[in-house]
């Protein structure tokens, strides 16, 4: 699904932020991706979604190779995935049911089939009585899984969250992994970045993959039980 | 074409949600536009019925051609043979000096003054109406009968009407200038409220571009808001042009009285009020293309 072969990815002006990185994602599987920060999970994740081209090495999404794709042909690639991003990224001009209809309507969806997929997908994170309410006034975990909404309304295969957990107390990290699990459970490939080493371990009865960079590297790809 | 009808739709909706939110903004920026497109077109305006006056007191306007006194007798069939064949004259009057004298004795009221000459003193006369009334052609067919046997004098009537027209020709220079000066202004207006938009929307469209949008889809609101704030200042500067004739029309009119004639300034009508609309709607979408093209994609691929 997601094939990594030989990628480096240099940022002008800046050293590697990736060297030579090959790993393979197949459906269905929970991939972690692990390390320090700057040791280039985001970097990772943003060529896994599309955003960033490699500068050599080859990234294949669904056997298409992104750096041979026409910058015209990218945004269709990119709709594949749900990102939600370190940062949230949610817009606070608009309540949070438009949040989550933003990635409908960049996918043509909108009037009655947008609307019950909204409230189906805040209402899988829980949100479905804050439809009207601003993200501003929402607690961090809140806003989160209005994060994780927006991400998985479009019903992407693949699901990719860069520190979903990264400034939320346990109770609430663990309710988000809950969540991406759930996910991953109805066959969605799950992609999440932590540099909490122990992010999974809530989660031991769930299979998943480790990736474990330091400064660029992949130094450890393993399968945990 | 159904999608790409929910595109365009969903586009124009976002941006009439827009306007809608910030309605006064937009509503100044609509009128800025108006004033700026409301000058040339108040100018064209006048000027157009300027010289629609100046053709209209032309086609009153004759060449007077006088034959010479001691004409031979035929000279005067000759010339009208000429004219009925000459493709430019629209209608000739030929007046003999007999019926020339009649005409001074019933206009003036001292008949011994007449009376007491001992021949007639005037020529005969034709009154020839041209059909192209420009000063080029009207040049030329007083060339062509310069060169008709038998003619004293040719008298092109209306010197202030040539006058009229270069004063028009000015004045038509004037209004291409300003309009082309304006025109810049308006481009500058329009793309760099839309550029502050773009700033405004910053976040969205930047998140926009990585959860898949296309760039149409990015600038399509964008230009949708320059159409139509040019469509909308285009009514604006409608508007201001009517009302701004009507109030000098009221005038004129007293005006054009004591000169015992009627003049108004005409009011634009409907081919040249949609002319207007549409030439602003293309300055928006225009200007709206180029801020967009220049600000939005210069961060991503």
């Amino acid at each position: 699904m997601i094939s990594f072969d030989n990628v480096t990815k240099r940022y002008p002006g800046s050293h590697e932020a990736l060297t030579n990185v090959s790993f393979t994602i197949n459906q269905g599987e929970l991939v972690y991706v692990t390390g320090h920060s700057g040791a280039g999970k985001s970097t990772l994740l943003k060529l896994m979604a599309a955003i960033e081209r490699p500068t050599t090495g080859t990234v294949l999404i669904n056997n298409q190779n992104v750096s041979k794709l026409k910058s015209g042909t990218l945004p269709y690639v990119r709709r594949k995935f749900g990102l939600v991003f370190q940062d949230h990224k949610l817009l606070y001009d608009r309540n949070c049911y438009h949040n989550v209809a933003l990635p409908l309507s960049i996918n043509g969806i909108t009037g009655q089939d947008a609307g019950k997929r909204i409230r189906a997908a805040l209402d899988k994170v829980g949100l479905l009585d804050k439809e009207k309410a601003m993200p501003i006034t929402l607690s961090g975990g809140e806003q989160q899984r209005l994060a994780i909404a927006r991400a998985v309304v479009s019903r992407p295969s693949i699901l990719i969250a860069d520190e979903p957990t990264g400034n939320l107390d346990r109770v609430y990290a663990a309710d988000i992994l809950q969540l991406f699990n759930a996910f991953q459970q109805v066959g969605v490939t799950v992609i999440i970045a932590t540099h909490d080493a122990l992010g999974n371990s809530q989660n031991e009865h769930v299979s998943s993959k480790i990736l474990h960079l330091n400064q660029g590297r992949l130094v450890k790809a393993e399968v945990a039980a | 074409m159904k999608s790409w009808l929910t595109q365009h739709t969903q586009a124009l909706k976002l941006v009439l949600r827009r306007f809608k939110a910030n309605l006064l903004n937009t509503l100044f920026i609509c009128l800025a536009i108006g004033v700026t497109l409301a000058l040339p077109s108040i100018m064209y305006t006048v000027l157009s019925s300027l010289s629609g006056l100046a053709n209209n007191v032309k086609s009153e306007s004759q060449i007077s051609v006088f034959l010479s006194a001691d004409q031979a007798s035929g000279t005067a069939t000759s010339i009208k043979a000429a004219l009925e064949k000459n493709a430019v004259v629209k209608s000739f009057k030929f007046v003999s000096k007999e019926d020339a004298l009649k005409q001074l004795e019933t206009a003036t009221a001292n008949n011994n003054v007449l009376s007491s000459l001992e021949q007639n003193p005037l020529p005969d006369a034709f009154f020839i109406a041209p059909k192209n009334l420009d000063a080029a052609s009207v040049e030329s067919l007083k060339n062509e009968l310069a060169k008709l046997e038998g003619i004293e004098e040719i008298v092109v009537d209306g010197a202030w009407i040539k006058r009229l027209n270069y004063l028009i020709l000015i004045g038509q220079k004037a209004m291409v200038i300003i309009t082309s000066l304006l025109g810049f202004a308006l481009v500058a207006v329009i793309g760099n409220t839309i550029r502050m938009q773009i700033l405004t929307q910053q976040a969205e469209i930047e998140l926009s571009q990585l959860i898949g949008a296309t760039k149409s889809f990015i600038r399509r609101p964008f230009l949708y808001l320059g159409a139509l704030y040019g469509l909308i200042g285009g009514l604006f500067a409608l508007l201001i042009t009517y009302a701004v004739i009507s109030v000098f029309n009221q005038s004129l009119n007293t005006l054009a009285r004591e000169y015992q004639t009627d003049f108004s300034i005409n009011l634009p009508d409907i081919t040249s009020g949609s002319v207007v609309c549409l030439l602003s709607l293309i300055v928006g979408l225009v200007s709206a293309y180029f801020a967009v093209s220049k600000s939005l994609f210069k961060n991503i691929n």
